[in-house]
């Protein structure tokens, strides 16, 4: 294939997603009930840890813990959680696309499979996470003041589009595997609450012992909420670049993976049906 | 110009045969055995372009597993086809842009967005200019009389409605091919018709050569110029529609609703009907249109029960093939 025609498949890929980015989009205001219900159950979520951090702090906003002040550890929490909870169910789309067969439907529509998937996931990830963003703000600013982290924004958006990009593929990992095994609510389980902890979702990995921050530093976990978060209450741009080559790092490896499964899985289908 | 062709297309699948009870399954953890299942056995098709074939068999009979390696989702055990120019299992993807298909039972329209959303990345997906676009969907909310559901969210739309917005969805991207299962499943009568007329209109002014497969008789008959019959895998039959009507078709059910018990002595013998089922005041008659109208046949009966209600149908799809097998098996046919 000659450059010119590369660079035009490239380029309708790339307005296919958009459009299906569009539409995913558009669906998504069509939930209002179930936007209402995560906002309230995310504002419980905050509530809480901001009076257990408050009391771990005894209410002295100067106080450092593990380089982490009050208001940092709180924003930390609104970022970590807005990203957790803007995550689509995708494995269970995906089990569901198997077992009913729509799987078949959609391979036969000239778009690629994952990145349908792809695009879709991205546009509804960001949909809620900038809604509970705003969500999250109502509980953090009144009680540890507004988030003036400098660049700090900055570096949180950037590093988010590589997080939910990381969450994807991981997502992706274990939604595929419903080519094989009939339920995947165990694996995504278990993925989940590695986001918890290893992930940094409810505490920053510089509050953790020394040897587990060693072995979540070789793990795709942090580059998913960690990096964000952290970077969103202390701006450092050498810090920014080193987590963003990271983050490029895992995209490529878990791409690859993500691809291999993929097409063993279609090989599979292709091979004894659907 | 063929559209269409496979020969000897053949599909086995390797199926895990589980053995009874809980310590099978666990022998069956480490030591599967396999049983071969001959789903498709040696398929030769040849459909022309703007040909318009039902493709029929009872369930388990292999039309979806013969339907999705004609779309180049399944890859054959043995046999070769070629889809509009197409190897399909080699070139799923570019096959994707000649080829439509419609599922009765499942919808490509976004469920909460009005179906213009879905037309519009339809024409995204499949590359459509842009002009062009515009004056096709035109052209087709037109003819399919879908401008009062254009911008309404398809769960506010009835079945028949949004049927047909799933046809025109499909119609779109001018394929050659119209792969259609089921496509008036759960529709009343008027609007069967309707989608019916609709895509046999298409057919005509496009030459999109239709491929369907449907337990409704009247979808057969009306929509489709040949039919194809496929059981346990294999080819049954491969005839005009006309034909298998004169042969088959020529049977109507005719259910009574009496306005009192009544007992089979009490039926008068008319020539070509045949009383199939007497219960409490339930009647159904089988009547043979070579023999007699559905009028004269009626009237045989009118003067001797009293009659509450009634309905004429077609016999059931899987009742019509049993006839054929029958037929095929007694050596009465011809090919």
């Amino acid at each position: 294939m000659n450059r010119s025609v590369r660079l035009s498949r490239w380029r309708a890929s790339g307005s296919k997603g958009i459009a299906v980015g569009r539409i995913a989009w558009r669906q998504q205001l069509a939930y209002k009930t179930d936007f209402v219900l995560r906002a309230s159950f995310l504002l419980l979520i905050l509530f809480v840890f901001e009076q257990l951090w408050s009391a771990a702090y005894g209410g002295d906003f100067a106080k450092e813990i593990g380089g982490f002040t009050l208001k940092q550890i709180v924003w930390y929490l609104v970022f970590t959680e807005a990203l957790t909870m803007a995550v689509p169910p995708l494995a269970a789309r995906i089990e569901e696309e198997v077992k009913n067969g729509d799987i078949a439907v959609r391979l036969t529509r000239p778009i690629s499979y994952v990145g349908y998937h792809y695009a879709s996931y991205m546009a509804e990830a960001a949909f809620r996470f900038l809604v509970h963003l705003a969500v999250g703000s109502l509980i953090a600013w009144p009680f540890v003041g507004a988030p003036a982290f400098g660049a700090g924004w900055a570096g949180l958006l950037i590093l988010s589009v590589g997080a939910l990009s990381v969450l994807f593929l991981l997502n992706a990992i274990v939604a595929l595997s419903a080519f094989w095994v009939e339920e995947t609510s165990g694996l995504s389980f278990v993925l989940s609450k590695l986001q918890f902890t290893v992930g940094g979702m409810l505490l920053p990995l510089d509050l953790m012992p020394e040897w587990l921050q060693r072995v979540c530093a070789w793990l795709p976990f942090q580059a998913a909420l960690y990096f964000p978060a952290r970077a969103g209450v202390q701006a450092d741009s050498a810090e920014l670049l080193r987590d963003l080559a990271i983050q490029a790092a895992w995209l490529i490896a878990l791409s690859a993976i993500v691809m291999f499964i993929y097409r063993r899985g279609v090989r599979k289908l292709h091979v004894n049906g659907g | 110009m063929r559209a269409l062709t496979t020969s000897g297309l053949s599909k086995t699948f390797k199926v895990k045969r589980k053995p009874e009870g809980l310590s099978g399954s666990f022998r069956s953890l480490f030591k599967p055995e396999w049983e071969e299942k001959a789903a498709v056995q040696a398929i030769d098709l040849a459909v022309d372009q703007g040909e318009t074939v039902a493709f029929l068999g009872p369930n388990g009979a292999g039309k979806s597993t013969t339907i999705k390696m004609l779309t180049g989702i399944l890859h054959p055990t043995s046999g070769e086809a070629n889809v509009a120019g197409f190897v399909p299992w080699k070139d799923r993807a570019r096959l994707a842009f000649r080829i439509g298909t419609v599922f009765g039972q499942k919808s490509q329209l976004w469920y909460h967005l009005p179906p213009i959303d879905t037309f519009e990345l339809i024409s995204r997906v499949y590359e459509l200019k842009r002009t062009d676009y515009l004056t096709r969907q035109r052209d087709l909310i037109e003819r399919f009389e879908l401008g009062p559901y254009l911008h309404t969210p398809v769960r506010k739309l009835s079945l028949g409605e949004r049927m047909r917005c799933e046809i025109a969805a499909s119609f779109l991207h001018r394929p050659r091919l119209l792969f259609l299962d089921e496509p008036t499943i759960g529709l009343d009568v008027v609007v069967k018709q309707r989608i019916r007329e609709l895509i046999r209109e298409r057919n005509r002014q496009e030459e999109t050569t239709v491929f369907l497969t449907s337990h409704d008789a009247g979808d057969v008959e009306e929509l489709c110029s040949r039919v194809i019959v496929i059981h346990h895998g294999g080819m049954l039959l491969d005839e005009p529609v006309e034909r298998v009507k004169r042969d088959v078709l020529s049977r109507k059910t005719i259910k009574l609703t009496l306005t009192e018990a009544a007992d089979r002595t009490s039926f008068p013998v008319v020539t070509g009907t045949e009383v199939h089922a007497v219960e409490d005041r339930r009647l159904i008659l089988s009547v043979d249109l070579k023999q007699i109208g559905i009028e004269e046949a009626l009237g045989g009966f009118l003067g001797r029960v009293r009659i509450e209600d009634l309905t004429v149908e077609d016999p059931p799809l899987e009742e019509i093939i049993k006839h054929i097998y029958g037929m095929r098996a007694s050596g009465e046919g011809s090919a």
